[in-house]
C-alpha cells in the first residue's frame, strides 16, 4: 500500500462537523472523499453555508428571515442549461434573493492558452460557447489579426460573416427551443432541433465539425466554400424565411407561453448597462447597441441590415428581439451569398506565428452579446495573457436582481430568456 | 454435515426435482380431493346464498387487474402519440411498433433498488403512493362501463366518486412531506393547493347535471342518455362541459397544469425522492386518473356506453338457443379457420415464387385466416351482445378524450402556479356557480323537474 | 484612431496619466495607478465629451513583475476603443479600488480577477471566489502558480497522480528559467 502523503491543512479552513472524529474511523478505502452513510447523517441539519460566510453580500445572503428557506437549484438540474448552481431564498413560493454559485464547469481555458501556439488557441476556445463556437473563434481571430497586423481576405470575410450569421440563426433557433422547454412545452425543440440540425449538417460540409468547429484561422478561414455546403445552404434558403414564420407561430399566439412571459424579469435600460448587458438582452431594453454597427469589424459596413430593438425588456421581448434577429440574419445571408467575391480565404502567414510584442482587444458580436478577446504578446510564440470576456457571464449577473419578488416558477422563464451557456460562463 | 445435506449433495437434478415436486404434488392432490370433498359445498351455498358478494368480489378484482393494462395502454399511447407530435417515431423496437415499451417500463420499476432517502419518514415514505393509487382506483367502482358490467350501482355514486378522488390530495401530501426534500415539498404543497381548488369548479359543474337527471347513481344517468346523440347532456350543459374538462386536466395533474411535476423547475414534485415501485405507483396512479376522468367525462355527459345514434338492440343471433347452432359454432370456426389457412397458404405459396417457404406462407395464411376469423367472431358478440356493445362505445369515447389529454400535453406549455390558482378562483368557480344556477332556474321555469329515482 | 479623443482625455485626466496615451488602429490605451481608479472612471464615465458607459471587460493581469487592471470602455462619442491600464499593483497584495459604484457588472468581473489573480478590490461588497471552490487557497492564473504544488492544499488530496505533490520541475529562483516576463512596453 502506497503511503499517503500527510494532509496539511490551510489556516482558513474550518473543521466540518465530520472531520472531528479520528481518520481511521471515516475515511473510505478506496476513496477518501467518499462519506459514509453514517457520518451523512451527523450532517443533515448541517449550517448552510457549510464555512463561514466571508463578505458582507454573503452574509446578508445566508441570514434567514422568518419563514424563509434556502433552496438549490442545483448543478444537477434538467432545465439549468448547463451545470449551473442558483441558491435560492425562498418565503413561500416567492423569490427573495438569488445566489448564483459558478464554476462547475470551469476548465482554465485562459491558462490553457497561455501554453498553447496561437493556431491551437483558436481550437482551445471553441468550447466556451458551444452552442455557437464560431464566434469565439472570430473574437480571438479578430484580436490576434488586429496585434499581427494582418490582412484578411475579402473572400474569407465574406465566408466568416456567411458562416457565423448561419450559427447566430441555429443559436437562436435553439433559445427558442430551450425557453419552450423550460415552461413546459415539449414540441417546439424538437422543431427547433430540426432547424439547427440542418445547419449543423451545412456547417459540417463546410468546416468538418458539426459542433466546435476549429474553422477560423487568423488571416481568413480554413477551407474554401464547396459544392455540398452550397447545394444544403441553397435548400435551406429556399424555405428559411417561411420555416422561420412557422417555427414563431408556434409559440408567438400560444396564451400560455405569452402570459407567463410578459412582464417577467423586466430590465429596464439603466440597469442594463449598469450590468454591463449586451447583445439580444440590451436591445431588448431600447438601447441599439450591436457591435456590428456601433464597433464595425468584417464586412458589415458594407451589408445591409437593421438593429431590432424594443422597449419593455421582459422575457417575451427578448426572445421576440431574437426572432427578428433571425429574420435579419437571413438577410445578411442573402446579401452574402450574392456578393460573394472571388479570391484566396487565407492570408499568407509564416508557420511560426511571433507577433511584436504588444496588446490588442477584439470584439465581436455573438447570438448573446459582446465577445472581447484581450491578448498580450510577448513576443514568443505563445500569448502572455488570453483574456476572454464572455456576454453570458454579464447576462447571468443581472440574475440575481431580476428574480427576487417573482415566483419560483418564473426562475426558468427569466434565466432561460436570457440565454446563459455555461460553458461560457464558467469558461 | 447432516443426512439430508449429504444426500442432497448426492442427488442428481432429476432427483432433486423429483424430491421437492413429488410432495408438493401429493399434497396438492389430497388438498384437492378434501377441499372438493369437504369445503367446497359449504363454501358454494355460501357464495350462492350471497351472490352480490360474489359479484362484488369479482369486480374488484377485475378493476385492480384491469387498471395495469389501462395504464400500460396509455404510456404507450402517450410515448407514441407526443413522438408524433414531435416529427419523431418515437418507441419502435420493443415489440411490433414498440408496443411491449410498457411491459418494459413495468418490470424496469419492479427491478430497481427499493430505497428510502435518509432521514425520509419511512412508513408515511412508503404508504403515500398506495393512498394515491388507490384513491385513483377505488372510484372505478361506480362507472358503467356497459349495461351492467359495473362495480356497484350505489345511489350516490357521484358523490363517492368525488369522495374518492380527493383521498389523493392525501397521498401527495404525504409523499411530499416524507421525502426529506424540499423540493418534494414544494412539489406537494403545489399539487395539493391545486386539486383542492379545482376540485370546486369540477364538483359543482356536475351539479347542474344531476339536476337535470334528478339522480346521482351514475348507471341512472347514463340510462337517462340513452337514445341519439342529441340526448347527451353535453349538448344540455355545454359550459359545464368545458369547466370539467378543465377542472379534469388540473385533477389529473396533467399539462398545461401539471405544476407539480413540473420537471424543469423542481424536478419531480412530490415523487423526486422516489424510485422503482414506488415510483411505479405514482406514476400508475397518474395515467389511471387520466383513464378516469376521461371515463367520468363520458359517463355524465357524453352518454356512457350508448351509442350515438338509435342502434338496433341487440339482434339475437339465435347461437346459444336449443334450436339453434348452439356450441357446435365452435367447431365449425375451427374448420373455417384451418380450410382458410389452407388456402391462403397455398395462394401465397404458389403465387410468392421464390421469396416464401412454405412454412412462412402457411404461417402468413394462418394469422390472415386467424384475423379474419377473430373479427367475424368480434362482430357476432357486438351484434349479439349488449354489454359488448356497451364497452366498445364507452371504450371509444374515453379514448377519444384520453388522445385529447395526451395531444395537450404535446403542445401546451405550463401554466404559472399562481396563474393556475387565479384561473380555479376568478373563473372556472363563478362560471361553474353560474351555470349551476342557470339549470337550477331554467328547470324551474320550464316546470320540468326530472323525478328522483 | 481617434485623435480627438486623445486631445480630450489628456484635457481631462491628463494629470493622472502615467505614461503617454497610446494609440493604434482602434484602441486608445491609458495608464493610471491603483489611487486614481475612482476619479479617472468617474471623470471618463460622466464627462460630457467621454460618456463611456459601457464597461466592455475587466480584466487581472500578472506581468510577471507587477499586477494589473486592465479595463475596456465603449462611448458613442468615439470610435475608439479606451483601455485604462492600471499598473503596478504589487505582487505580494495587490489592491485596487472597486468599479462596482459606476457599474454593478464589475462585481463578478473583480470577483473573477480576485479569484484568478488575488487581486483585491476595495469597496467590492462580494469579493469571493466565483469559479474556485471557496476554500482553494491559490490564485490559478499567477505566472507563479503550478499544479502539483496546489495539490497538497486541494480537498481531494493525492488521489489522483496530478495532486500527488512532485519536487517542482521549474527552480522558482533560477533567474533564468521559470516565470515569464511581460514585455517592457
Amino acid at each position: 500500500m502506497p503511503t499517503r502523503p500527510t494532509r496539511t491543512k490551510p489556516q482558513a479552513e474550518e473543521q466540518r462537523p465530520s472531520e472531528q472524529r479520528p481518520p481511521e474511523q471515516h475515511r473510505s478505502e478506496d476513496d477518501p472523499r467518499i462519506m459514509l452513510d453514517r457520518e451523512i447523517t451527523a450532517d443533515l441539519y448541517a449550517p448552510i453555508p457549510p464555512y463561514p460566510t466571508q463578505t458582507e453580500r454573503e452574509a446578508e445572503f445566508y441570514t434567514r428571515g422568518d419563514g424563509e428557506m434556502f433552496i438549490n437549484i442545483g448543478p444537477h438540474h434538467p432545465a439549468t442549461h448547463g451545470v449551473l448552481r442558483l441558491v435560492l431564498k425562498l418565503s413561500g413560493e416567492q423569490i427573495v434573493d438569488v445566489d448564483p454559485v459558478l464554476g462547475y464547469l470551469h476548465r482554465g481555458v485562459e491558462k490553457i492558452c497561455e501554453n498553447s501556439d496561437y493556431y491551437h488557441v483558436i481550437d482551445q476556445v471553441d468550447p466556451l460557447e458551444y452552442v455557437s463556437s464560431l464566434f469565439q473563434e472570430w473574437a480571438a481571430v479578430l484580436s490576434f489579426e488586429q496585434l499581427m497586423d494582418v490582412e484578411v481576405p475579402r473572400r474569407a470575410e465574406y465566408i466568416r460573416v456567411l458562416s457565423g450569421e448561419l450559427l447566430r440563426v441555429a443559436s437562436h433557433t435553439l433559445y427558442m427551443g430551450f425557453l419552450a422547454l423550460d415552461l413546459g412545452g415539449l414540441t417546439p425543440i424538437l422543431y427547433s432541433f430540426i432547424e439547427r440540425d440542418e445547419i449543423m449538417e451545412m456547417l459540417a460540409a463546410l468546416t468538418g465539425a458539426r459542433m466546435l468547429f476549429n474553422y477560423f484561422r487568423i488571416g481568413g478561414v480554413n477551407g474554401d466554400l464547396n459544392h455540398e455546403f452550397m447545394s444544403r445552404l441553397g435548400d435551406w434558403m429556399s424555405r428559411a424565411a417561411k420555416q422561420t414564420e412557422a417555427n414563431a407561430g408556434l409559440l408567438n399566439e400560444n396564451e400560455i407561453f405569452v402570459r407567463r412571459t410578459r412582464g417577467v424579469g423586466v430590465m429596464d435600460r439603466q440597469m442594463a448597462l449598469r450590468f454591463g448587458v449586451t447583445g439580444g438582452n440590451l436591445r431588448a431594453a431600447g438601447v441599439p447597441f450591436d457591435i456590428r454597427r456601433a464597433h464595425p469589424y468584417s464586412v458589415y459596413p458594407e451589408l445591409d441590415f437593421n438593429i431590432p430593438t424594443r422597449d419593455e425588456g421582459d422575457s417575451l421581448a427578448r426572445y421576440l428581439i431574437r426572432l427578428d434577429e433571425v429574420r435579419e440574419s437571413i438577410k445578411i445571408i442573402d446579401q452574402c451569398l450574392h456578393n460573394m467575391p472571388d479570391g484566396p480565404v487565407m492570408a499568407r502567414l509564416p508557420r511560426l506565428l511571433r507577433p511584436r510584442p504588444g496588446r490588442a482587444w477584439g470584439a465581436c458580436e455573438g447570438p448573446r452579446g459582446m465577445l472581447g478577446v484581450y491578448t498580450i504578446s510577448d513576443g514568443s510564440d505563445q500569448p502572455f495573457r488570453f483574456r476572454i470576456h464572455d456576454p453570458s457571464f454579464m447576462n447571468l449577473e443581472t440574475v440575481p436582481s431580476l428574480l427576487p419578488g417573482n415566483l419560483l416558477a418564473d426562475t426558468m422563464a427569466i434565466v432561460a430568456s436570457l440565454d446563459p451557456v455555461l460553458g461560457g460562463i464558467d469558461k | 454435515m447432516t443426512f439430508a445435506a449429504r444426500t442432497w449433495g448426492r442427488m442428481s437434478l432429476t432427483a432433486r426435482f423429483t424430491a421437492i415436486l413429488l410432495p408438493l404434488a401429493v399434497l396438492l392432490a389430497v388438498g384437492t380431493v378434501v377441499g372438493i370433498v369437504f369445503i367446497l359445498p359449504p363454501t358454494m351455498d355460501f357464495l350462492g346464498a350471497n351472490l352480490p358478494l360474489v359479484r362484488f368480489a369479482v369486480a374488484v378484482v377485475g378493476i385492480l387487474v384491469l387498471t395495469i393494462p389501462t395504464a400500460f395502454v396509455l404510456i404507450y399511447m402517450e410515448l407514441k402519440v407526443i413522438a408524433r407530435m414531435n416529427l419523431r417515431v418515437g418507441p419502435n423496437r420493443i415489440g411490433p411498433w414498440g408496443a411491449a415499451m410498457s411491459l418494459v417500463h413495468g418490470f424496469k420499476v419492479l427491478t430497481k433498488e427499493d430505497f428510502a432517502p435518509t432521514g425520509a419518514d419511512l412508513t408515511v415514505f412508503t404508504l403515500a403512493p398506495v393512498v394515491t393509487f388507490l384513491a385513483s382506483v377505488m372510484t372505478l367502482l361506480v362507472i358503467p362501463f356497459a349495461p351492467g358490467l359495473f362495480g356497484q350501482d350505489l345511489n350516490i355514486g357521484v358523490l363517492y366518486f368525488f369522495a374518492m378522488g380527493g383521498l389523493s390530495v392525501l397521498g401527495l401530501l404525504m409523499a411530499g412531506w416524507a421525502s426529506f426534500n424540499k423540493y418534494s415539498l414544494l412539489g406537494g404543497l403545489r399539487s395539493a393547493a391545486q386539486i383542492v381548488s379545482y376540485e370546486i369548479p369540477l364538483t359543482i359543474s356536475v351539479v347542474g347535471v344531476i339536476i337535470l337527471a334528478g339522480t346521482m347513481s351514475m348507471n341512472a344517468l347514463v340510462l337517462k342518455q340513452s337514445g341519439s346523440a342529441l340526448d347527451w347532456f353535453a349538448f344540455k350543459q355545454p359550459l359545464a362541459v368545458l369547466i370539467f374538462f378543465i377542472a379534469a386536466t388540473a385533477e389529473a395533474n396533467r399539462t398545461p397544469f401539471d405544476m407539480t411535476e413540473a420537471d424543469s423547475e423542481i424536478v419531480a414534485g412530490f415523487a423526486t425522492e422516489y424510485s422503482g415501485m414506488r415510483f411505479g405507483f405514482f406514476f400508475f396512479a397518474e395515467y389511471v386518473n387520466v383513464f378516469i376522468v376521461s371515463a367520468l367525462l363520458v359517463t355524465l355527459f357524453f352518454g356512457g356506453w350508448t351509442a350515438p345514434f338509435d342502434w338496433p338492440w341487440p339482434y339475437n343471433l339465435n347461437w346459444l338457443d336449443a334450436s339453434g347452432i348452439g356450441i357446435l359454432w365452435l367447431p365449425i370456426a375451427l374448420a373455417v379457420l384451418v380450410i382458410a389457412t389452407d388456402i391462403l397458404g397455398a395462394a401465397i405459396w404458389l403465387l410468392g415464387g421464390r421469396s416464401w417457404s412454405a412454412p412462412a406462407a402457411f404461417g402468413l395464411g394462418l394469422l390472415i385466416a386467424g384475423a379474419g376469423v377473430t373479427a367475424a367472431a368480434g362482430l357476432a358478440c357486438f351484434i349479439a351482445f349488449d354489454w359488448v356493445q356497451g364497452i366498445f362505445w364507452f371504450m371509444a369515447k374515453t379514448y377519444v378524450f384520453v388522445f385529447t389529454f395526451v395531444w395537450m400535453r404535446g403542445t401546451l406549455p405550463r401554466v404559472r402556479v399562481d396563474q393556475l390558482m387565479g384561473f380555479a378562483w376568478k373563473w372556472l368557480l363563478p362560471a361553474s356557480l353560474l351555470n349551476l344556477f342557470v339549470t337550477a332556474a331554467a328547470v324551474i321555469i320550464l316546470n320540468q323537474p326530472a323525478t328522483p329515482r | 484612431m481617434d485623435r480627438t479623443l486623445k486631445r480630450r482625455l489628456e484635457a481631462r485626466v491628463g494629470s493622472q496619466l502615467r505614461g503617454p496615451i497610446r494609440q493604434r488602429k482602434d484602441q486608445t490605451e491609458i495608464r493610471i495607478q491603483a489611487g486614481d481608479v475612482p476619479d479617472v472612471l468617474r471623470t471618463v464615465h460622466d464627462a460630457v465629451d467621454l460618456r463611456f458607459e459601457i464597461l466592455a471587460d475587466l480584466a487581472g493581469v500578472d506581468t510577471g513583475e507587477h499586477m494589473q487592471v486592465v479595463y475596456h470602455l465603449w462611448s458613442e462619442t468615439s470610435p475608439d476603443w479606451l483601455r485604462i491600464i492600471v499598473d503596478g499593483l504589487s505582487r505580494e497584495d495587490p489592491r485596487c479600488p472597486s468599479a462596482t459604484f459606476l457599474w454593478t457588472g464589475a462585481e463578478w468581473l473583480e470577483r473573477e480577477a480576485y479569484d484568478m489573480f488575488g487581486i483585491v478590490f476595495e469597496g467590492n461588497r462580494d469579493l469571493r471566489r466565483i469559479f474556485m471552490p471557496p476554500d482553494y487557497t491559490s490564485f490559478p492564473l499567477r505566472k507563479d502558480f503550478l499544479l502539483p504544488d496546489d495539490a497538497a492544499r486541494s480537498p481531494g488530496e493525492g488521489v489522483r497522480h496530478v495532486e500527488r505533490p512532485y519536487a517542482p520541475a521549474i527552480v522558482a529562483d533560477d533567474p533564468a528559467a521559470g516565470i515569464r516576463r511581460a514585455p517592457a512596453s
